[in-house]
């Protein structure tokens, strides 16, 4: 059996008397690039934010790499990268001084910070820019430069939220490649995204949270059957996309959706 | 193409214009709402709530100062109308509003101000934009010092001479009116200054200038002052720059203060032209003042953005050509920090301004116009205790200039305790290289300090440091707020912070003063430094404490630190 890479049980979190996260259950193995997805307010930004150790989960247990996680397992933060939302920069650092930065707080020796700082801005196409303050760069830039900090450190698991947010297509392309990559090394990736034609192409599994449950889990042909199934309309050999999957799954529970805006027509 | 003409109902309202059309009124109403339901807001978390306690004992105590200053300045003024001493007001006016101008600026970063920047989404014309940022801007404690010292004047004025209440008034509704919009103006065009190098450059030359000049007038100031032997032998000659103190003093009754103090004066003689004369001068300086906030308010309203935004030639002079040694964490976050110091002139400001403002209290003490019974012997450590008070946001908000990338605090494979260490490691460097140049520029300008003095100042530092060091350390944690490292004004400081960090402070130079004075008083200065010592031995135990539960601090009020430091500016 494979090993799991991201493992919860039961987990939860509340804020006040809002439930935002009930009672997850998941396994992400090793080598797998997931897809976690919920419209939103769902949850998502939140159960990343507690498999990071940036949130502590009001009930449940959280493994990484089969170990127990909490927000001080230091040597397990070391072998996870994130792009947090939100991004986490240092506007007031130039992109090689913050890159440089992170790399000697997750502990690489000086002559491999300066080689993979290098490496990861001319690969980003930020090597141009490399004296530019974080402040000024574009929101576009300032993603590849959180992405290039989450992967400097060789990340066993990688987690992203919304990686691809304002990202240009030829960036995007170049990112997806590197995210591949990674991958056939090895890695996990832990993604969460509004944009569910990368979730289609790069993902194997997904899971879809929606008011904090989890409404669904498993391999996108699993659920592409189980969704097909269910359709009445559905005809036998149609092949679902994702985001019909989606609408189907999360749409559901949604209520009767208002169809035309008053004031618009 | 299809036809939309008639398909969308906008159910706007007539806008019109001005800030006083209806639109604008039914903004006003919407902000007043906001407003509103976020002090309601605030109740919802007992952070929130004891934020509000502090705003309110803040403005308290700065309600008492204010009164303080109009008592002060009251008393002052019926003493000199009562003596016909009417032309001496101009002092009075002069101090008015050079404190009015140095408390808005001094506490700018203590005091949180509406970005009024978030409004311009919306259909606000410029009239209402100005308004408001005139009105959100006089809800702070530099208007309530200076509005209380001119409510002072006016009673002390009257109190002396009632046939003169009616003028004053006038005049004094001007003056004020003058400085809410000069203080406006200052901060709003410093903002726009210290966000570019060149202006930068300027402004650093105009204050050391402006110091140096201050340093030059100063004996000729103080001409019926006993000199000391340091002024007879090298000082500046009296005779020579007896002209210049003409010059300041014909200009000074052309300038709003010296112009304020006119009208009363003329109004005392009954010179009718000359009064309407000098209050149409005040109300010229009324209007450029409010001109000048005008075109840093209109570029704002444009859109303007006061990014760095450098120039490709700057952008390819900062390469990182220096580094921290060591490849550790800790030698990472001190490269991080001075970095980041260097890059903002605001804390740069702050930190190093207090030292520049050593040399002027140390001349002070130098011609003798203080009344301490012993001014040379105890200068030295006062001096070095001001030239440490730059350090307040620094040490106790040491989180605050992270903003968004508090959150790799948390991602990062390192204790806090190691951030937090590294940190304090660098302030307090820092605080050692300002109290040791504090040292050296006092006894430059005072005179080499006994010994006995010197082991006492050293005394009160070792426990002065540590001791800061452990209670910033807890108030980062527990009262951080966001600074914009590129900004003077329109911060959004905590007044929890910026009360408990005063009280702190204080207490600890009370210590300090408390043991001095026990043992100058018994003539036994020489015991101040092993008492402050043991104080100081204590303070290390607790900062050692401290840092020792700062992770679990720290991961207790995570949420609270990211919510507060990753909101939006």
């Amino acid at each position: 059996m494979d090993q799991a890479a991201i493992e919860t049980h039961g987990l939860a979190r509340r804020f006040g008397d809002l439930i935002a996260v009930e009672n997850v259950t998941l396994t992400v193995t090793q080598g797998q690039f997931f897809g976690f997805l919920g419209p939103n307010g769902a949850g998502k930004s939140t159960t990343i934010k507690m498999l990071t150790g940036l949130l502590e989960p009001s009930a449940g247990t959280i493994e990484i790499l089969g170990q127990p996680f909490s927000s001080t397992a230091l040597h397990l933060k070391r072998q996870i990268g994130v792009v947090p939302e939100g991004m986490a920069l240092l506007g007031r650092l130039t992109a090689t001084e913050y890159l440089r930065f992170v790399g000697r707080m997750y502990g690489l020796d000086r002559a491999t910070v300066e080689r993979r700082t290098e490496e990861l801005l001319e690969f980003m196409q930020l090597a141009n820019e490399r004296r530019k303050m974080v402040t000024d760069f574009s929101h576009g830039m300032q993603k590849k430069l959180a992405l290039a900090a989450a992967v400097i450190h060789g990340p066993k698991v990688l987690f992203l939220d919304e990686p691809f947010e304002g990202v240009d297509a030829i960036a995007a392309g170049m990112l997806k490649t590197m995210l591949q990559g990674m991958i056939q090394h090895g890695a996990t990736i832990f993604l969460t995204t509004h944009v569910l034609e990368i979730v289609e192409r790069l993902c194997t599994h997904v899971a879809i949270i929606h008011q904090g449950r989890l409404v669904a889990n498993g391999s996108i042909e699993a659920l592409r059957a189980g969704v097909a199934s269910t359709l009445p309309g559905a005809e036998s050999g149609q092949r679902l996309t994702l985001e019909e999957i989606f609408l189907s799954i999360v749409g559901a529970g949604g209520g009767e959706p208002v169809q035309e805006l008053s004031w618009l027509t | 193409m299809a036809d939309l003409s008639g398909t969308i109902d906008s159910g706007l309202a007539p806008t019109g214009s001005g800030p006083f059309s209806r639109l604008a009124r039914e903004q006003y109403a919407a902000l007043i709402a906001m407003r509103a339901r976020i002090f309601a807001n605030n109740f919802r978390t007992s952070a929130g709530a004891f934020e509000f306690g502090a705003r309110a004992i803040s403005y308290f105590i700065y309600s008492l100062m204010g009164l303080g200053l109009g008592a002060g300045a009251g008393s002052v003024a019926y003493s000199l109308v009562s003596h016909n001493h009417l032309h001496s007001l101009s002092i009075e006016f002069w101090v008015i509003c050079i404190l009015w101008q140095a408390i808005s600026i001094a506490l700018a970063s203590l005091q949180e101000h509406f970005d009024l920047g978030t409004l311009l989404r919306f259909p606000v014309n410029f009239g209402s934009f100005y308004l408001l940022h005139l009105l959100f801007g006089l809800i702070d404690a530099s208007t309530l010092a200076g509005g209380l010292s001119c409510l002072g004047l006016l009673i002390g004025i009257t109190l002396a001479r009632p046939d003169l209440f009616g003028i004053t008034l006038l005049v004094l509704l001007e003056f004020a009116a003058f400085n809410i919009l000069l203080v406006r103006a200052i901060l709003a065009w410093l903002d726009r200054w210290l966000a570019k190098r060149r202006s930068r450059e300027i402004i650093s030359a105009v204050f050391l200038l402006v110091t140096v000049s201050v340093q030059l007038l100063n004996p000729v100031l103080r001409e019926d002052k006993p000199f000391t032997h340091h002024h007879q032998a090298g000082g500046p000659k009296t005779g020579e720059l007896r002209p210049w103190v003409s010059v300041i003093r014909t200009t000074q009754a052309w300038l709003p203060p010296g112009l304020a103090s006119a009208v009363v004066s003329e109004a005392d003689l009954r010179d009718s032209s000359a009064m309407a004369a000098s209050l149409g001068i005040l109300g010229i300086f009324v209007l450029g003042a409010g001109g000048l906030l005008g075109i840093r308010l209109r570029a704002e309203y444009r859109g303007e953005n006061l990014g760095e935004a450098p120039s490709r030639s700057k952008n390819e002079k900062r390469e990182a050509a220096w580094h921290i040694a060591g490849s550790g964490p800790i030698s990472a976050e001190i490269e991080k920090e001075l970095r980041t110091l260097f890059r903002s002139m605001p804390q740069l400001y702050a930190v190093f301004v207090p030292m520049v403002m050593v040399v002027i209290i140390g001349s002070l003490f130098r011609t003798g116009v203080t009344a301490i019974a012993h001014p040379f012997r105890l200068a030295i450590p006062i001096c070095v205790a001001y030239g440490l008070l730059g350090f307040t946001q620094l040490i106790y908000n040491n989180l605050g200039a992270e903003g968004k990338g508090i959150q790799m605090l948390f991602l990062f494979p390192v204790p806090v305790r190691t951030v937090i260490l590294a940190k304090n490691l660098f302030h307090g460097a820092l605080y050692i290289f300002v109290a040791l140049a504090s040292g050296v520029l006092a006894s430059l300008r005072i005179g080499r300090p006994d010994p006995d003095v010197i082991a006492a100042t050293i005394g009160w530092f070792i426990f002065a440091l540590p001791a800061n060091l452990a209670a910033g350390n807890v108030i980062s944690l527990t009262m951080a707020y966001r600074i914009n490292l590129g900004r003077i004004g329109r911060q959004s400081g905590s007044q929890a912070n910026a009360l408990l960090s005063m009280l702190i402070q204080t207490t600890i130079l009370g210590i300090g003063v408390g043991v001095i004075s026990l043992c100058a008083v018994f003539d036994r200065l020489w015991l101040a430094a092993p008492i402050l010592l043991a104080f100081a031995v204590v303070a290390v135990i607790a900062w050692l404490t401290v840092l020792r539960n700062v992770d679990a601090m720290a991961h207790a009020r995570r949420d609270t630190l990211i919510a507060k430091l990753v909101r939006a500016e």
